[in-house]
């Protein structure tokens, strides 16, 4: 299993991403200005603050050359995990439905959260149980989760909603406690809480390394 | 925000492409001069 970590001008949580993937298997990075994706099996959109954010979270970094690169390892049936900021490349970028705006109070959030894991069929949930929690962090400022009222209905009923925050503990205002979701084929999965930052008891949880375990083609 | 452009046509494809994301927010083009 070959991870490729996308680094952009402005990611912060790149090499944590890389560090976790090595713990199961090669994990390298991916320069944002380099298309060739040198032969890896999974992609991984960290998160940070591409471009310092600015226009709106995401929305430059979608124009790296790298991204077109993702955007047909995507088509192909790749799997690519958008985490947090990499969450909101793939929404800009059209690979991902919705897209995420400020928190609800305007606050940054960083604290520890439950997600429930609902759907399954993923390369990045395939070894979690449906209504399974994980514990993991959340820190951002833009993760809110919106997408209109019938988008949202559509992705529930095709069994794109992935991970929803346990009840109460919703920490930017998502849209029916939504924290993550699935492209229609559901090898492109996005999400606001960091796995890469639970991947070892020390750090208080390693609920996240499900997710980077094993993540084949869908 | 207020650009320079040469070709004002282009604006809305600008629009489109970068500067909003029509899912969250709207925008309108007004030619100053």
């Amino acid at each position: 299993m070959k991870f490729g970590i996308v680094r952009f001008p402005g990611s912060c949580d790149e090499v944590d991403a890389q560090l976790a993937c090595s713990r199961f298997g090669e994990a390298e990075l991916l320069w944002h200005r380099d298309s060739d994706l040198r032969g890896v099996d999974a992609v991984i959109v960290p998160g940070g603050f591409s471009y310092g954010d600015y226009l709106r979270p995401g929305a430059i970094a979608r124009f790296s050359p790298v991204m077109a690169s993702v955007a047909d390892f995507a088509r192909d049936g790749g799997p690519v995990l958008g985490i947090c900021n990499g969450f909101q490349v793939l929404c800009e970028a059209g690979l991902l439905p919705g897209a995420l705006l400020d928190n609800a109070g305007l606050k940054f959030a960083c604290r520890q959260v439950e997600v429930v894991v609902e759907q399954t069929d993923t390369p990045f949930t395939r070894a979690c149980e449906a209504g399974e929690r994980l514990s993991i962090p959340t820190k951002h400022m833009s993760g809110r989760y919106y997408a209109p009222d019938e988008m949202l209905d559509r992705l529930e009923a095709g069994g794109q909603v992935v991970f929803r925050y346990a009840e109460g503990q919703n920490p930017n205002g998502s849209l029916r406690d939504i924290a993550g979701v699935s492209n229609e084929a559901g090898n492109v999965v996005g999400l606001m809480p960091h796995p890469e930052h639970a991947v070892d008891p020390l750090l208080g949880s390693a609920d996240g390394a499900k997710l980077l375990a094993e993540p084949v083609a869908a | 925000m207020e650009l320079e452009v040469e070709d004002p046509s282009q604006l809305p494809a600008m629009c489109e492409k970068l500067l909003a994301n029509p899912l969250i927010e709207d925008y309108e083009v007004e030619v100053l001069s």
